[in-house]
């Protein structure tokens, strides 16, 4: 009697592939959905490429990360994709691809080429009372299964108009739960009894902020270098970098400076080109942090040096701890 | 596991990116295993994606099988488009050559021997051992990439098995043609 078990029992030990660690995917699953309508001739699918496309991707090699998720396009729907952003089933977050996967250079050379050729934002013309920043973060607070093998999260979107003595208003608007993994997906759309009524008309209440005295970032190195707290290495300056650009509106000079802080932290990588969660381009150091299982990613606009995303992993597994995504920054005199 | 009935759920480029997330890693290692190179893997592996979007309302829930049936026919097409050339790889070279810790802890005269004797089988029994054996598939999503019935994919198990017990028993002969990843019409 020949069966399955038997089989897979005798041949089990010399299949060649199953210790084999696979590489994170070369190219994201966007560009293999534009591969296919690059070259789709004929049959019911001829894609309508949306204006702005889903980012995702998928990986999972000890030494790359980045996370990226399952992007729906955060400003509008994509005329071919039913359902648009917010399905309550959430999304897998996947990693984000990197131009360079294996053995990565060091991210200093880059970063201060990327200094020295960076541009005007669009905000550099822009002038008003009010810093806004949209943003979108996911990860904090993460709720685990029992047995601590299933994760999910629900991202939220915040929108904020705070003037230079802190003051303002803010917005928060939770959407919907997203998972690290397939299996924690699975696990909580079983579990999960609360889930929140993503695209309910219910406006979001407006939060009024608080006086507090706001000291806009210099470009001086030696200060940018206290205020990233790049003593305490890659990791730490990234969280700041991100917590930065999160709050302030930086200038092309200051955006400029902290591109060369950053330059000489020892420990960043240069990951080359990446597409972001809200689809857009960009280029992306990270830093692995072996001893604490951990990897930050920073992507910054190639173009104007802007930061575009801050995101941690964990590396073994390979799986998305947290990530921002700043979607949107302007100085304006008009809240809401 | 049965095979999906109904209309299939809904396949947006969220969808997709699940799918690709989940089961890239599968379709390389299943290149991998008939291929001898982890580039031409990845590069199977996109090409099975890039066909999984374009016919995404085929894709079934249980997609992995699908999945590999789309991978077994590229490769099918890609050798038919190689035939004749020298440099075909042999299967079992390219399984050899990938064999993890060839150098040391599964040298054993048993593991050796298994590998030798699914070298000189043909390529449909030894494609039926791997998809059993390596990708764990049952008999019925075996016979979904094979593109045959439950039944006739459980007599060519059974076939195999025991081709695969002969040679076996017959090692160390050598086989005088070592197969290669050629494919007949009757698996396609």
């Amino acid at each position: 009697m020949f069966g399955a078990e038997r089989t897979r029992t005798l041949l089990g030990p010399v299949d060649p592939a199953r210790t084999v660690a696979v590489a994170p995917p070369p190219v994201s699953a966007g560009e293999l959905i534009d591969r296919a309508g690059a070259t789709e001739t004929v049959g019911p699918h001829r894609r309508v490429r949306p204006t702005r496309r889903l980012v995702l991707t998928a990986g999972t090699l000890a030494a790359a990360v980045g996370a990226v998720a399952v992007l729906q396009p955060f400003d509008r729907s994509s005329p071919d994709v039913p359902g648009g952003a917010g399905s309550t089933a959430g999304s897998v977050l996947v990693p984000v691809s990197y131009q360079f996967v294996a053995d990565p250079p060091e991210a200093g050379p880059q970063l201060r080429a990327l200094a020295g050729a960076i541009g005007d934002a669009e905000y550099d013309h822009l002038r008003g009372r009010y810093m806004y920043h949209h943003t979108k973060v996911w990860g904090d607070p993460v709720m685990t299964s029992a047995d601590g093998r299933h994760h999910v999260a629900f991202a939220g979107e915040t929108k904020a108009w705070q003037a230079a003595d802190g003051t303002g208003s803010q917005i928060n608007t939770q959407l919907e739960p997203q998972y690290p993994d397939r299996e924690s997906r699975d696990y909580w759309q079983r579990n999960l009894d609360s889930r929140p009524a993503v695209g309910t008309s219910a406006a979001p209440a407006m939060i009024p902020l608080p006086p507090t005295e706001l000291r806009p970032p210099s470009a001086d190195p030696s200060a940018l270098r206290g205020l990233l707290k790049v003593e305490y290495g890659p990791g730490a300056a990234s969280k700041e970098v991100s917590a930065l650009y999160a709050q302030f509106v930086i200038p092309r000079a200051t955006r400029a400076a902290i591109l060369r802080v950053l330059a000489e932290v020892p420990g960043f990588r240069w990951r080359g080109r990446v597409t972001d969660r809200a689809g857009r381009n960009g280029v992306a150091v990270t830093f692995d942090d072996r001893e604490n299982d951990a990897q930050s990613l920073l992507i910054f606009d190639p173009t104007t040096g802007e930061l575009l995303a801050h995101e941690r992993l964990t590396l073994s597994p390979v799986r998305i701890s947290a990530y921002q995504v700043i979607l949107g920054t302007a100085w304006t005199d008009r809240v809401g | 596991m049965g095979v999906r009935v109904g209309p299939p759920k809904k396949r947006d480029e969220g969808w997709f990116t699940g799918l690709y997330a989940a089961e890239y890693a599968n379709i390389v290692r299943y290149g991998l295993r008939r291929l001898a190179d982890s580039d031409a893997s990845a590069e199977l592996a996109q090409e099975v994606f890039v066909v999984a979007w374009r016919r995404r309302d085929e894709v079934p829930d249980r997609s992995l099988p699908w999945l590999y049936g789309v991978a077994r026919r590229l490769l099918a097409n890609h050798w038919r488009s190689r035939r004749g050339a020298p440099d075909v790889l042999p299967v079992a070279g390219a399984d050899l050559a990938r064999v993890a810790g060839s150098s040391g802890a599964d040298t054993t005269v048993g593991i050796a021997d298994v590998r030798a004797a699914l070298a000189v089988l043909s390529e449909l029994d030894q494609e039926i051992l791997r998809l059993i054996g390596w990708e764990e598939l049952t008999v019925s999503e075996a016979a979904q990439v094979l593109g045959c019935s439950r039944a006739t994919a459980a007599v060519r198990l059974h076939r195999a098995r025991g081709r695969l017990a002969e040679a076996m028993s017959d090692q160390p002969t050598p086989s005088p043609h070592r197969p290669v990843l050629v494919t007949t019409r009757e698996e396609l």
